[in-house]
């Protein structure tokens, strides 16, 4: 029987993290992470309160360590810095951006790992047995719309990576923290006022980053697949109207793949993954500037189809 | 005349007159339009010219033959800037 991190007394989990290991299961990985930055342990306490620990000696799939940088770095503008497997991939970072370096971290372990599925830079969300893919790059308004959507009901698979599998075409859930930057963070706090939300960390190379807590419900539901209904591509436009283009197949196509991390490394399984994925959804241009319209448009979508 | 380059399979799907294409030897994906894709089947089947293509396509596309023809000498050249199809010798 797996516990949830709540389950672990803040003690506990400390120990975990600087002994044995955390192995936290996010969605179809376990993650072993090994640090001794409590900024770290404060993230994970907070955000990760309702996803699964494995026992420290089982199976993991990727093995994370962050640790607070040695020697005079450790009192003098002291740095975290991250391994995978024993490699430094990433620059040390300021010790007070270490909770965003773990989500990164944790991004870059499935994006160059997981060559099962299909891995698309999109949000993905189910409402109403239909999951709608948002497929944009950073400053699209994304994660913003998906922060607002998981706060209304919807299921959150994923704010930053969609898995489609290669089998079976279905999106394979992957939720983790919502990240939202600069000013979408004061958006998403008046638009919900109840929702959980880390402390912001500022001056990253984002910008300033906080993380919203996903819907327990949501990482409950982490092993159930959801069937692909919509690719919507986004793009938030101040003082826009709110607006819902058709977008031709091969058009969509096209945009998928530009926004997929291993669509290349894939080769021709990937093209007949994606078209698949194409075949088997509508797809459309989204403009908006009001949240409020862009979420009653969404819950219509998913509710009466196309 | 012009062939398939060797080793494509051109795997393709077609929606409302517009395709995505595999490019088994860059690992790239294009975006065509259908007569493209009616242009590299045919070449499929036989090495051909422009003018042979364009009298076998003539009865789908509005256009006369030596316009015809053109135009498929222009979409040879850009296909072939591809690696999609090259020279045949005869």
């Amino acid at each position: 029987m797996l516990s949830v991190v709540a389950d672990l007394p803040r003690r506990e989990l400390a120990a975990r993290l600087a002994g044995p290991g955390l192995v936290l299961r996010t969605g179809p990985f376990a993650n072993r992470i090994h640090s001794d930055v409590p900024q770290l342990a404060d993230g994970i306490a907070l955000l990760y309160a309702d996803y699964p620990v494995a026992e420290a000696g089982g199976f993991a799939d990727f093995h994370l360590s962050l640790h607070r940088a040695g020697g005079l770095r450790r009192w003098f503008r002291p740095q975290v810095r991250f391994a995978h497997d024993g490699m430094t991939p990433f620059k040390p970072l300021p010790l007070a951006q270490a909770f965003p370096m773990f989500e990164w971290v944790m991004n870059w372990c499935v994006s160059h790992r997981a060559h099962s599925s299909l891995i698309i830079h999109a949000a993905v969300l189910e409402r109403h047995g239909r999951a709608v893919l948002l497929p944009a790059p950073p400053g699209s308004g994304k994660s913003t719309l998906c922060a607002a959507l998981v706060t209304r009901g919807w299921r959150l698979l994923s704010d930053e990576m969609t898995l489609v599998s290669l089998g079976s075409g279905a999106v394979l859930p992957l939720p983790r923290p919502v990240s939202l930057k600069n000013e979408s963070i004061g958006v998403i706090r008046a638009y919900a006022p109840d929702a959980v939300l880390s402390t912001p960390v500022e001056k990253t190379n984002k910008g300033t980053i906080a993380h919203l807590k996903p819907p327990a419900e949501s990482i409950a539901r982490a092993a159930d697949p959801a069937r692909p209904a919509f690719i919507v591509f986004p793009r938030y436009e101040a003082g826009a109207a709110t607006s819902l283009a058709p977008l031709p197949k091969a058009r969509a196509f096209m945009g998928v793949a530009e926004n997929a991390f291993n669509y290349q490394v894939l080769g021709a399984r990937g093209f007949t993954a994606l078209a698949s994925l194409i075949e088997a959804t509508t797809a459309f241009e989204f403009r908006y500037s009001k949240l409020d319209e862009a979420v009653q448009l969404f819950e219509r979508l998913a509710r009466d189809g196309a | 005349m012009w062939r398939v380059v060797p080793g494509q399979s051109l795997a393709f799907r077609e929606w409302d007159g517009e395709a995505v294409l595999y490019n088994d030897l860059s690992g790239n994906t294009h975006l065509l339009d259908g007569a493209a894709i009616e242009v590299l089947q045919a070449l499929r089947q036989r090495p051909a010219d422009a003018a042979t293509l364009a009298a076998g396509l003539a009865s789908r596309f509005d256009a006369g033959a030596d316009e015809l023809s053109a135009m498929i000498e222009a979409m040879l050249a850009g296909l072939a800037g591809l690696d999609l199809v090259e020279p045949f010798p005869c």
